[in-house]
């Protein structure tokens, strides 16, 4: 991961109108986030919080109502950027009446890449989806799975730097799923950038570096998954061979540096007690930054390990 | 009819147009600057309303400066790309049923149509002819309209768009690929309609032999005439050589070669009955009552504004200068072509056609010929033969080439009304010298060509206003736009108050109050308010009306069934027509599309 900020959003902030210019909802507001180079940036919030909002914003797909977002220090309007972009939407929108080498075919064309190349890239990702039995089916008789596989494939076409993937895993089986996330870690071992949303927080606490909550379209959590996941104020020791004796003098064993110290570290809660704990803060008292809170009531629910 | 206006030659057209007219080209960066115009002023005041003064003229700068540069970008690999996949849509809505259709019109045509007409390739062109038109025009309409909408509904534009697309790529794939389509199902049609015309009045006769009678000239047998016997309800006489080798004499618009064959006779199929004839128009002066030049002739009333009257039995004269003639000629013979329209002002003899008469005359020396008179039948076209051997009003003989065409090619033709309080009527385009006829199949070509202009027209408006609004929307403007289109001139009149009756508003207080078109509303304040709100909506109907293609004068059907031919003048202008349309919406479309937010 370097310095280099692949993608970012001032104040990024998004009304939703109806046709009359009236205010319908406000999906998002003021975002501001920084994604680099080579992580894994996890965008996290219950429905209807604004990720989806966010990343179309972001592919120029919405017009911001104000701030702006900025990728390749491009503004997203600017369809140049596209060329090192792949995404993948929600659901799938690909035309039903082509088939899985037709689409990849048709949508590998319209980038800049030689026939030759195009038709290798093709072929591999059909491979790599695992959708080589079904390459001549038109897409209308594809399972939900399948459609997902073959959306990921088109969003891979262009071996892009960026990649949007708006909840990768829905539709997807277990093997699926591992597949996926194994692709992605891939994908970052390969040093593209990857921003995604999920609601499967196992799946995000896998495989992403870093991560932003939002709640009605605020942003309140930002930064690296394993510390945001340490419970700071807790202590964890693991031990062996201390005598009852020790043991219950561990305080000043430990602090005497006796016996064999195996860990003492901050304990880790999971994905899933903060976003809980997030949300549940939230709702109680909105409009604020959650900064702390995180913490501070991860110590109240007891530690896992 | 066809030759109502003359075609102007190609470059005449693009750059000066018709006299006191405006050329196609500036007429053309006239409309772009002005839809342009408007099109910043709509899009700045929306984008102030929206985001504020400063910032909508920040977004409406950035827009036009950002999208000319994308537009510069437009890549033929990607249009390639997404106007194949127009095709493939194309093909899954089942365009191929519009071939169906078409072909089960013809079954049905084969039942009404009747040969039984004097000019029976005249019914069947005009009937295939404008099915095709409509067809086309409908396929399109509804390929165009329903195809963007469609995407934008099951949001396929999201990953289109993401792709480094430009939006006037996804505007031009789509215009190619329905293009591409309409041609396909156009070429089969045309080809269909061709064969099922000339099949349909295929035919061949026998010669009676019962019939024939000896011709004998000076007691020796010059040859035989007779008549074949009726099929399709006509029957041709017969002129045969000593030989037994001759001609079926023209009827129904064609005639038959005779080979004699041992005792039988060979009659071949019908010959002529598609004709592509080639005018060759003069420039038209008038001579008045009393023997005066004048630009024009006299008018009677509201009648075709550039036709004008001479009165007969006076020296009133219809004078057309022909120009490009060959003075070396080695034809026998001028093949001339006259329409009257006539105009009476008693009945004269019932039953009995006005009498004219046609004179030519050379220009640089004076020499007439001596007057040949003719029969005049309103509308009707009449075709000369005239002679290379003439006389002159002294009886003496007079060469038509050497005598009457000058050195630089020039020769006049003089037609008078002989009768008295009877007037003719002329245009221009109402006397012209008979070409060498083209191929009626080249012809044929070009008339489904005037087609597929039309056709591209209709994709090009469908495809672009669907990138704005959802897919019944754009059918009905799209439809409307069309039939606007063919009362171009109607609406146009209306636009600049020449018909009667007022503006829209006007006429409809006159429809409600049940005044007729003619008498004067009563003045008041209320009427005033009516012409004035009238003068706005005239305004704006002017605008559209110079968006508009006149689809009645871009169909050439009319050529075909008439048995004109289509001048290449024509053709160019029609497809350069087409392209301005093309790129013009193309551009529009491209702006409509990048403004518009995806996935509102
Ligand atoms: N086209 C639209 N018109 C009006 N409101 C919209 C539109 N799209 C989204 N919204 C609203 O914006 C808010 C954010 O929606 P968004 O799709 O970004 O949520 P999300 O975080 O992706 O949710 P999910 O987890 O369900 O996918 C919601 O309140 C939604 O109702
Ligand atoms: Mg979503």
């Amino acid at each position: 991961m370097s310095d280099e900020v692949v993608l970012q959003t001032r104040a990024l902030s998004k009304v939703y109108r109806d046709f009359w210019g009236r205010q319908k909802v406000r999906a998002l507001k003021a975002l501001d986030l920084e994604v680099r180079r080579g992580e894994v940036f996890g965008l996290l919030g219950p429905n209807g919080s604004g990720k989806t909002t966010t990343m179309k914003l972001v592919l120029g797909l919405l017009f911001p109502t104000e701030g702006e977002a900025v990728v390749f220090g491009r503004p997203a309007s600017d369809v140049s950027k596209n060329e090192r972009i792949g995404y993948l939407p929600e659901e799938s929108y690909l035309y039903r009446f082509l088939n899985a080498e037709e689409t990849l075919d048709f949508y590998g064309r319209l980038f800049d890449m030689p026939a030759s190349t195009r038709a290798e890239r093709v072929d591999a990702l059909i491979k790599q989806v695992g959708l080589d039995k079904a390459r001549k089916r038109p897409l209308q008789e594809y399972s939900k799975g399948m459609t997902r596989r073959i959306g990921l494939a088109q969003a891979l076409i262009n071996d892009p730097e960026l990649i949007l993937l708006d909840e990768p895993t829905s539709g997807l089986d277990p093997i699926g799923t591992r597949e996926m996330k194994d692709m992605i870690i891939k994908l970052k071992e390969q040093g593209k950038t990857v921003v995604m949303c999920s609601h499967l927080l196992a799946d995000v606490q896998d495989v992403c570096d870093r991560i932003a909550i939002l709640h009605q379209g605020e942003l309140k959590e930002l930064g690296r998954v394993d510390e945001l996941l340490t419970v700071a104020d807790v202590t964890q020791v693991k031990g062996r061979n201390l005598t009852p004796e020790c043991q219950n003098e561990i305080r000043e064993v430990i602090a005497r540096h006796h016996g064999e110290l195996l860990s003492m570290d901050n304990p880790t809660t999971t994905l899933e007690e903060l976003f809980l704990d997030i949300v549940r803060d939230s709702e109680a008292r909105p409009g604020r930054r959650a900064a702390s809170v995180a913490a501070a009531n991860a110590s109240d629910s007891p530690p896992s390990s | 009819m066809v030759l109502e206006r003359q075609v102007l030659p190609y470059f005449t057209w693009l750059i000066q147009g018709e006299p006191g007219g405006l050329g196609a080209l500036p007429r053309f960066l006239l409309v772009m600057f002005g839809v342009g115009l408007a099109a910043l002023l709509i899009g700045f005041l929306v984008a102030a309303l929206r985001y504020g003064f400063s910032r909508g003229g920040d977004l409406t700068y950035r827009t036009v400066y950002g999208g000319f540069f994308e537009l510069l970008q437009t890549k033929w690999r990607r249009v390639w790309a997404l106007a194949v996949l127009a095709i493939k849509e194309a093909r899954r809505r089942r365009v191929l049923v519009a071939l169906g259709v078409y072909f089960v019109i013809l079954l049905f045509a084969q039942w009404f149509l009747s040969t039984d007409y004097p000019e029976p390739a005249r019914l069947y062109l005009s009937f295939v002819l404008t099915a095709t038109t409509y067809l086309m025009l409908g396929i399109g309409l509804v390929l165009s309209a329903f195809s963007l909408p469609s995407d934008f509904k099951t949001k396929t534009i999201y990953t289109v768009v993401t792709k480094p697309v430009r939006a006037g790529e996804i505007v031009i794939g789509r215009i190619l690929g329905f293009t591409i389509v309409g041609t396909v199902l156009l070429a089969i049609m045309g080809l269909a309609s061709y064969v099922f015309v000339v099949r349909s009045l295929d035919h061949t006769h026998r010669v009676d032999a019962e019939t024939l009678t000896n011709v004998m000239i000076g007691g020796k047998l010059q040859g035989y005439d007779g008549s074949t016997d009726k099929v399709m309800s006509h029957r041709h006489s017969v002129e045969l050589d000593a030989e037994g080798n001759g001609l079926a004499v023209l009827d129904r618009g064609h005639t038959h070669n005779i080979d004699r064959v041992g005792e039988d006779y060979k009659v071949s199929g019908p010959i002529g009955l598609m004709k592509a004839r080639v005018p060759k128009y003069g420039k038209l002066t008038f001579i008045d009552r009393n023997g005066a030049k004048k630009d024009s002739g006299i008018s009677v009333g509201f009648e075709w504004k550039y036709r004008s009257f001479i009165d007969g039995n006076t020296q009133a004269a219809a004078i057309w200068q022909f120009d490009g003639l060959d003075h070396d000629s080695d034809d026998e013979f001028l093949n001339l072509a006259l329409i009257v329209r006539v105009f009476r002002t008693h009945k004269g003899v019932v039953g009995r056609p006005l009498t004219g008469t046609i004179q030519l005359r050379n220009p640089e020396t004076g020499v007439v010929s001596a007057e040949r008179s003719f029969s005049a039948r309103d509308q009707q076209i009449d075709e000369f033969e005239i002679p290379r051997a003439l006389t002159d009003p002294k009886e003496e003989p007079i060469d038509l080439f050497e005598d009457l065409v000058t050195k630089d090619g020039r020769l006049d033709v003089i037609v008078q009304c002989l009768e008295g309080g009877q007037y003719f009527g002329f245009a221009q385009a109402d006397c012209y010298i008979r070409l060498p006829e083209g191929d009626p199949r080249t012809n044929f070509f070009k008339v489904n060509l005037s087609i597929w202009v039309q056709m591209v027209i209709v994709i090009a408006i469908g495809v672009t206003v669907s990138t704005l609004v959802s897919g019944p929307v754009a059918m009905l403007f799209t439809a409307s736009f069309i039939l606007l289109g063919f009362f171009r001139q109607f609406f146009l009149d209306v636009a600049t108050g020449q018909e009667y009756g007022g503006g829209p508003l006007e006429s409809l207080v006159r429809l409600v109050t049940q005044k007729n078109v003619m008498v004067e509303l009563d003045p008041g304040v209320g009427v005033s308010i009516v012409k004035a709100i009238d003068d706005v909506f005239q305004g704006f109907m002017w605008c559209v009306g110079q968006l508009l293609p006149d689809f009645r004068s871009l169909s050439a059907v009319a050529f075909a069934a008439d048995g004109y031919n289509v001048p290449w003048d024509r053709v160019w202008q029609d497809l350069t027509l087409c392209g301005a349309y093309v790129v013009g919406l193309s551009i529009l479309g491209f702006f409509l599309l990048r403004t518009r937010e995806v996935a509102r």
